[in-house]
């Protein structure tokens, strides 16, 4: 007997061709948008949106497949309108990693060898072209084709997805599921952010449109945060910088770095909170509790120091400039005592 | 002034002995797959690299080796669309994994006693190590080295450390995995696996890091940070996927552990002094258990190697793949010029010891004759030169 993708996987995962084959094969007009029993589907949408966009979590609350596939729809549709690239890019993420607890918890949960198959085939090889399969030896274990995985993790900056703290035999990575799931949230995030990429838009839908109106005041304070002499920050602090106004990703340790360079030279918790605001997994309770550790306001009370900039070379955060020599923190970067020290050593 | 003319002859002798061979054994060459997509490049006598060039056939690549006699010949390790534009517009395609094994790499206690250094400068050549020249003072000092047997083993050992990681934990096929003499003191492993060719740098970086045994923590072999006092900071857990392969078992062989052995790794952290301790002996042991491969070679995925079948000018001998490698003698299988007598004139005070072609050799005076292969030898290494 063979197994098919049901509907709750499509409720799970809207984004496989499946769900978009029942969209088309439902007939579906946009312009049912309107009708009033789909303001349900249009509310649940901008929901979402906010509480990634505004309080930086991801929406992980699951209902029928028939209304999971049209708000995914909805959400697409949204972000396409609000048309700003850190938004999409935030909602990618966040799309992703609502997948990867669905996908995890599907893996870890699914007594058929069968039923995780056809997952393992339909979402990691046939969208992503990775090959997975389960370990002979420990069905709760996945083996990953060794190039599959260093394709992917090699981006990876903690120690832990280097090669040689994994379990490698004859060709394979031997991970577990959540490791499985997490080696593909970049893709699945480039798929919803393609999948939004390619949408055109003719008329929007009156009710969707007047949504999208209301998000993007709320969003645009948020778009941007405030930027402080950007000019006088050390090199490594402003390539951060400019890495979160991407809304791309910044590493654990670059965040760290960031943080406690801020609590150096004075700036508030809030206005360091607001420097995060861009990040992809923004939260902003979680950001405060951490910028507030850092600065030695919870926990065992210690306040931490900017990391020195040997450190931050082996960690690859290093981005020095002549203006650079001399210091060994990027804390010393720009003060006096560095300029003398320069022109003290020049002929 | 005589040394100039030595110098020139010396140089003419070598360009013409490379003819020769280039022109008795094209057999030897091997084309790589993929030739019309690979950049080549080759360094002439005397001037700097060419690089950016491209090939049709096997016959093209011959016509210019008798034609221009290069000192050393490369070829990419990648592939690309257009392999002769310039780096940035080339369209890199993929590129073969290689890994060089070099007997310096392996600081063997030999490597010193046929050492020898030449300066830059006035390329007066000694048999000790110091900063600066004995005769006109000036520094760098280029170190060159004549291998011996206890060279050639060690490094065989070591290729065969290399191929039997990529075989069992990469999983290559034995097939896909082709060993080289490098023509001159190591070895070049190269895999014709088509699933590792689209592994970018870092990729590349994190399977050299795999080889050499850096960054292995302590927790893949069930150690973890506890809070404990010194001594007792840690805990023993397992990893969910188990130590049975890989680096965790080597690490648990050498250490004499399963993963049921709980209380006897718990007493050998102990006996390291807690968790830092074991972290430490354990790069330690990491360190001396990985394979000594040069990460640069492998994460340069833009690199120029040396082309199989080509004279590598260090040496006179030729880049030579090793179909069996426990047979495989460089110092005779890949020592292909001729043997006409020529005479030569040592730059050495010392005694040069070596074997070469079955033949033990013993210089320590000028005016000496030799056959063209070991004058050709001890001339690239900068130890001789054509007596005028």
């Amino acid at each position: 007997m063979s197994i098919k993708i049901g509907t709750g996987d499509l409720a799970k995962y809207p984004f496989l061709n499946d769900a978009s084959d029942y969209v088309r094969e439902t007939h579906f007009d946009f312009q049912e948008f309107n009708r009033p029993e789909m303001n349900h589907i249009i509310d649940r949408a901008a929901e979402r949106l906010e509480r990634e966009i505004a309080k930086g979590l991801p929406d992980e609350k699951l209902d029928k497949y028939e209304i999971e596939i049209l708000t995914f729809l909805v959400t697409l549709i949204m972000v396409k309108s609000i048309g700003t690239e850190p938004i999409l890019k935030k909602h990618a993420l966040f799309e992703a990693m609502r997948a990867e607890k669905f996908l995890t918890e599907d893996l870890l949960r699914e007594k058929s060898e069968q039923k995780k198959r056809l997952l393992l085939s339909t979402i990691f090889k046939e969208l992503f072209k990775v090959n997975v399969d389960i370990s002979e030896n420990d069905n709760r274990l996945f083996k990953v084709k060794i190039t599959d995985y260093l394709m992917r993790a090699s981006h990876f900056h903690e120690q832990d997805w280097k090669l040689i703290n994994r379990l490698v035999h004859k060709g394979f990575v031997y991970l577990d599921a959540d490791e499985t799931v997490r080696l593909i949230r970049s893709e699945l995030s480039e798929l919803i952010y393609n999948k939004v990429k390619s949408m055109t838009l003719s008329t929007l839908p009156e009710a969707i449109k007047t949504k999208v109106d209301e998000l993007s005041i709320k969003f645009a304070p948020h778009h941007q945060y405030r930027r402080y002499g950007v000019r006088d920050y050390p090199p490594c602090v402003k390539h951060a910088l400019e890495v979160m106004n991407k809304g791309e990703n910044l590493p654990h340790s670059a965040r760290l770095m960031l943080a406690t360079y801020m609590l150096a030279i004075g700036k508030s918790i809030e206005e360091i909170i607001m420097l995060f605001h861009n990040a992809p997994d923004y939260n902003e309770k979680v950001t405060k509790y951490q910028i507030e550790h850092l600065a030695g306001l919870r926990g065992s009370g210690t306040k931490y120091s900017v990391p020195s900039c040997q450190k931050l070379l082996n960690q690859n955060l290093c981005f020095a400039t002549e203006e650079c020599n001399g210091i060994t923190n990027p804390i010393q970067f720009g003060r006096p005592t560095m300029i003398k020290r320069q022109s003290s050593s020049s002929p | 002034m005589s040394g100039n003319k030595s110098m020139e002859k010396s140089a003419a002798l070598l360009k013409s002995a490379f003819r020769e061979y280039y022109f008795k054994y094209s057999k030897f060459l091997d084309i790589p797959e993929h030739l019309e997509q690979r950049e080549f490049g080759y360094m002439p006598f005397g001037s700097g690299m060419i690089r950016h060039l491209s090939f049709r056939n096997r016959g093209d690549i011959l016509a210019t080796l008798i034609r221009d006699v290069p000192a050393d010949v490369y070829c990419s390790n990648a592939y690309y669309r257009f392999p002769t534009y310039p780096m940035q517009e080339k369209q890199w395609l993929g590129a073969d994994l290689i890994f060089d094994i070099d007997a310096k790499d392996l600081h063997l206690p030999c490597e010193l006693s046929h050492s020898y250094f030449i300066c830059a400068k006035c390329f007066h050549v000694s048999d000790a190590k110091s900063e600066v020249c004995n005769s006109c003072k000036s520094a760098p000092l280029n170190k060159t080295s004549i291998p011996c047997t206890k060279c050639i083993l060690a490094l065989k050992k070591e290729v065969k450390r290399l191929v039997a990681v990529l075989l069992d934990d990469f999983g290559i096929e034995e097939k896909s995995v082709s060993v080289y003499f490098s023509g001159n003191n190591g070895f070049h492993i190269m895999v014709s696996d088509n699933s590792f060719n689209p592994l970018n740098s870092e990729a590349r970086s994190d399977i050299v890091s795999y080889l050499t045994g850096t960054n292995l923590k302590t927790e893949s072999v069930g150690v973890r940070k506890g809070s404990g006092s010194p001594g007792s900071d840690f805990l023993i857990k397992f990893p969910k996927s188990g130590i049975s392969h890989g680096w965790r078992k080597l690490i648990a062989d050498k250490i004499g552990i399963d993963q049921a052995s709980v209380i006897k790794l718990s007493n050998v952290v102990q006996r390291s002094g807690g968790y830092e301790g074991f972290k430490s002996e354990l790069g330690k042991m990491a360190k001396t258990l990985g394979v000594k491969v040069d990460p640069q070679v492998t994460m340069d995925i833009h690199r120029i190697f040396r082309m199989p079948g080509t004279i590598n000018s260090k040496s006179g001998l030729v880049k030579m793949r090793c179909n069996d490698l426990e047979s495989f003698d460089p110092l005779n299988d890949s020592c292909l010029l001729g043997d006409k007598e020529l005479k030569v004139n040592t730059k050495v005070s010392s005694l040069i010891n070596f074997k070469l072609r079955g033949q033990s050799f013993r210089i320590n005076q000028s005016n000496l004759k030799l056959p063209l292969f070991a004058a050709v030898y001890l001339i690239c290494k900068g130890l001789v030169e054509v007596a005028i």
